[in-house]
């Protein structure tokens, strides 16, 4: 008996076969282990996310402020990357929003957003004072220049918790340059963000739900630079040490 | 021909009087409380909305996407249809204002929030009169039996067995009149109900719909909440 619509060559065994699998297998089988390894398939697997999105613009009143913003490679083209034991490879990939959403919480904080490379090109920071100019090379007036970095990222499945939540976390770092290029303080920031693993289907949910945690994980570190900012010792030092009365 | 005819419409009949059977018995019985604690009349004018939110800075018994969205789209239709802005368009439009971690969880928060200009410009922009922040979910509890299917030789299912669960919503709703800057009142909806499956060949699921009760409920109450003269209207028995 062949089944209808499957030849040999296009079937896949989910289990090993010692025999033509197509051979031994009628249509109703064929739903039955199809059903079979879809089960299998959503306890192993792993997930693969690229996160291309940004955040809306922030309601606060901004600082009286021109400044530069440098977004290093290693930020713009992050992907974070890791084998979960019993539960396969994790790929998350947010490189792409990172520009988007700071250009979008710093255009709220700063009456005015340039941004900025060093004019050194060179795909990271270096350690001493840096020469920052325009992306176009022009030397534009700046009080300060900002350069965030991606410190660490992490993230727990409800499997690895015993919770309902996908959970993410993103540390960064914001390095606070004056406009000598000195760098005068670094400000830690986190991102957490979670999506309730109820609001998914049970099968197929890790990818939507740990997409989902993600966004939320940017859009918390989007709130906390956005109102907590100012709050924080090492910018009030920034900010004074440039020049710039807080808002 | 003829016996083939009959084996057919025999089949047909069976298949007929199975999704009858099911169709009939799939929606169990479901007990439903509803409590309201008003604390000050409301009312809702012209061109003003309602925004129903869910807490979400909990490390557990986060309240279900699909209820609010079920809340939200139950009172935007039907009798005494009342305006909402949804959740979504709400926390956007305030970024980063209401956010898990930044949202007020009091009176006190929300006053300071909603008098910085900046905010209180936005919140006349949009029209967002009361804030309805429910709390609650549907747990699942007390499984017992077993549900074994199998398929024999040429390929038929079947399904042989016993099970049974309760299940319990619970969700409350706290409303906020954002032009007041108070506490308007406090609605419940709890529901209750045991789902069972007894399969002979057959499985027959006989669902209690608890959580979709418990939605219909909270809607209701909140259409009536905030418009009391809506409560004089018969509502049908769901």
């Amino acid at each position: 008996m062949r089944p209808i619509g499957l030849g040999r060559t296009g079937w896949a065994c989910p289990v090993p076969c010692q025999q033509n699998c197509a051979c031994r297998f009628g249509r109703r089988h064929i739903l039955a282990v199809g059903f079979a390894a879809l089960l299998l398939g959503g306890c192993q697997g792993g997930a693969s996310i690229a996160v291309d999105a940004t955040v809306p613009s922030p309601l606060v009143d901004p600082i009286r402020a021109a400044m530069g913003v440098y977004f290093e490679d290693d930020l713009v083209t992050y992907v974070h990357e890791e084998e979960l034991e019993d539960y396969g490879p994790y790929r998350i990939d947010i490189g792409a929003s990172q520009a988007p959403v700071f250009v979008r919480v710093f255009n709220a904080m700063f009456e005015n957003l340039v941004p900025m490379e060093p004019a050194d090109q060179g795909t990271n920071l270096p350690a001493g004072p840096i020469r920052f100019v325009g992306t176009d090379g022009s030397s534009p007036v700046v009080d300060g220049i900002i350069a965030p970095s991606i410190e660490e990222v992490q993230f727990a499945i409800p499997d690895q918790t015993g919770g309902d939540f996908y959970e993410v976390w993103i540390r960064y770092k914001l390095t606070l340059f004056d406009a000598g290029g000195n760098n005068v303080g670094e400000l830690p920031l986190i991102g957490y963000g979670k999506a309730n693993e109820r609001n998914f289907g049970q099968l197929g949910q890790r990818t939507p739900a740990l997409h989902e945690a993600t966004i939320w994980a940017l859009r918390g570190a989007a709130a906390e630079l956005s109102l907590r900012f100012q709050d924080q010792e090492q910018v009030r030092k920034w900010l004074a040490a440039i020049g710039v009365q807080p808002r | 021909m003829k016996v083939s005819h009959v084996t057919r419409y025999r089949k047909r009949g069976v298949a007929a009087t199975v999704c009858l059977v099911a169709g009939l018995s799939s929606v169990g019985c479901v007990q439903t409380t509803v409590q309201e604690v008003r604390q000050a009349d409301t009312q809702i004018g012209t061109g003003e909305s309602i925004v129903i939110l869910s807490r979400k800075h909990k490390t557990q018994g986060e309240t279900e996407d699909d209820f609010v969205t079920c809340v939200s789209d139950s009172v935007n239709s039907g009798d005494g249809a009342l305006p909402i802005l949804s959740e979504r368009e709400f926390v956007d439009a305030t970024f980063p204002w209401f956010e898990p971690r930044t949202a007020p969880l009091n009176m006190e928060d929300l006053a300071t929030v909603i008098n910085r200009p900046l905010i209180a410009r936005r919140i006349d922009e949009i029209g967002v009169r009361y804030l309805v922040w429910i709390e609650g979910t549907t747990e699942r509890t007390d499984e017992s039996g077993s549900l074994n299917c199998t398929f024999f030789s040429g390929g038929i299912p079947a399904c042989f067995g016993f099970l049974s669960w309760e299940s319990g919503s619970d969700y409350e709703a706290s409303v906020w009149d954002v032009e007041r800057g108070m506490t308007v009142g406090t609605l419940s909806s709890e529901a209750a109900g045991t789902s069972f499956v007894p399969a002979v060949v057959v499985p027959i699921p006989v669902i209690a719909r608890v959580r979709e009760k418990a939605c219909a409920n909270m809607s209701d109450q909140i259409k009536t909440f905030i418009h009391p003269t809506l409560a004089s209207v018969p509502v049908p028995e769901g």
